[in-house]
C-alpha cells in the first residue's frame, strides 16, 4: 500500500520529460541547489554561530532579519531536490523508489534532514526562541541555546555530507 | 602534461581517484561543498547586509565572521587543489574551470576591499554602509554566483555549460524579482514604526 502510493508520487514523468529535453535542465538545478545549500549553512550557520559566541557583538533581535534569506536558500535546495527525485529516471533510468529504499546516504541525509526540523521545533517549543532575542551585544546565550544552536549546526553539516555522498550510493536492489 | 600526468599517477592521486571508500573522492568533494557553503555563504551574509538586509544590525562586530570566511577559504582551497590535481589534465584544458578561478579571485578582493571599506572600520554600533560598499557587496555576489555556476558545469560538455548559465541568468533575475515584489508585499505599514525600531537597536 505505502510502496504503491510512493511509487505514484515520487515519479513525475512531466519532470523526466522537461529534464530529457533540456540538457541545461539538470546542472541548472545542481547550481539551484548548491546556491541555496550555501545560502542555508552561510546564514543559519552565522545565527547558530552567534549564539554560540563568535562575533558576540551583534545583538541577536536584529540579526534575526537575516534568516529569511536562509529560508530562501531552504526553499531553493528543496525545489530543486524534489525536481532530483520527481525527474530522476531522466539521469539514471531507476524508479526514485527504488533509489529511497535502497541508497543508505539518501536515508542518512533524510534522517539529519528530520533532525534538524526537530532541533527547530525544540527552538521555539523550549522558549529558546523568544529568550535569545533579548540578547543584547556582549551578551551570553543561555546553556540551552547554545545546545540547539550546536546540533543545528552539526545536523545541516550531516545533510550537506550525506547529500553530497548520495551518488555513490547503491540505486537499486541487485 | 608529462609534468601533470606524473602527478595524476602518483600513489595518493589514484588512492583518492579510485577508491572505492566513500572517505575518498566523495569525502573530498564534501569538503569542497563546506569550504564553497562557509566561505561563500558567510561572504554572502555580510553583503547582503551591506545591500540593506537587516539594516540594524552593527556593522564593526561583523568583523568577527570573517575567521568562518577564512576557515572556508582555506578549506576549498586545498580540498579544489587535490580536486584539480586528481585530473589535472582535464581541469587544466577547460574554459569552465579558468573561468571559475577568474570570478573566485575578483569576488576575494572584492570580500577584502568590502572588509577595509565597511567592517574593519566600522564601530560597535556603526549602521551606515558607502555607496562603494554596497557596489563592491553587489559585484561580489554577482561573481560567486558566475564560480559556482561555472564549478558546476566543468562536470558537463562546454555547450551544455553555457547553456545552463544563461538558465541561471534568467532563473536569478526571475527569482530577484520574486523576492522584490514579496518585500514590498510584507513591508510594513507604518514606516514610521520601522524607523524608531532602528533608533532602539541603535
Amino acid at each position: 500500500m505505502l510502496e504503491s502510493v510512493l511509487r505514484y508520487i515520487l515519479d513525475w514523468p512531466v519532470v523526466v520529460e522537461f529534464f530529457r529535453s533540456y540538457a541545461w535542465g539538470w546542472p541548472l538545478m545542481e547550481t539551484a541547489h548548491f546556491v541555496g545549500l550555501t545560502l542555508l549553512l552561510g546564514i543559519v550557520g552565522f545565527f547558530d554561530l552567534r549564539l554560540l559566541g563568535l562575533a558576540k557583538g551583534l545583538p541577536v533581535a536584529p540579526l534575526r532579519k537575516l534568516l529569511p534569506w536562509g529560508v530562501f536558500g531552504f526553499v531553493l535546495a528543496v525545489s530543486s531536490g524534489l525536481a532530483f527525485v520527481f525527474g530522476v529516471r531522466a539521469n539514471i533510468s531507476i524508479h526514485p523508489y527504488e533509489v529511497l529504499i535502497n541508497d543508505v546516504f539518501l536515508q542518512w541525509k533524510l534522517v539529519f534532514l528530520g533532525l534538524a526540523g526537530l532541533n527547530l521545533f525544540a527552538f521555539y517549543k523550549t522558549g529558546m526562541s523568544k529568550a535569545v532575542d533579548d540578547l543584547g551585544p556582549g551578551d551570553d546565550a543561555p546553556p540551552l541555546a547554545k545546545v540547539i544552536a550546536g546540533a543545528s549546526l552539526v545536523s545541516w553539516i550531516g545533510v550537506v555530507y550525506f547529500g553530497r555522498l548520495i551518488p555513490w550510493g547503491q540505486f537499486s536492489a541487485q | 602534461m608529462d609534468f601533470l600526468a606524473s602527478i595524476e599517477n602518483s600513489g595518493l592521486m589514484t588512492w583518492l581517484r579510485e577508491s572505492p571508500s566513500v572517505l575518498a573522492y566523495p569525502t573530498l568533494l564534501a569538503f569542497h561543498t563546506f569550504g564553497m557553503a562557509f566561505l561563500v555563504g558567510s561572504s554572502s551574509a555580510l553583503a547582503l547586509r551591506c545591500l540593506g538586509v537587516a539594516r540594524d544590525l552593527p556593522l564593526g562586530p561583523m568583523n568577527g565572521l570573517f575567521s568562518v570566511v577564512h576557515a572556508g577559504l582555506w578549506v576549498s582551497a586545498l580540498s579544489g587543489l587535490l580536486l584539480i590535481l586528481i585530473d589535472a589534465r582535464t581541469f587544466l584544458t577547460m574554459p569552465a574551470f579558468y573561468i571559475k578561478m577568474a570570478a573566485i579571485v575578483g569576488a576575494l578582493v572584492l570580500m577584502w576591499s568590502l572588509r577595509a571599506e565597511v567592517f574593519a572600520r566600522a564601530g560597535a554600533t556603526t549602521v551606515a554602509v558607502s555607496h562603494k560598499g554596497r557596489v563592491q557587496a553587489a559585484t561580489m555576489l554577482v561573481l560567486w554566483l558566475v564560480a559556482t555556476t561555472a564549478g558546476r558545469v566543468t562536470a558537463y560538455a562546454p555547450f551544455i555549460g553555457w547553456e545552463t548559465a544563461g538558465a541561471v541568468l534568467v532563473t536569478t533575475i526571475v527569482l530577484l524579482a520574486g523576492v522584490w515584489v514579496v518585500s514590498r508585499l510584507m513591508r510594513p505599514a507604518h514606516p514610521v514604526s520601522s524607523r524608531s525600531s532602528v533608533h532602539k537597536a541603535v
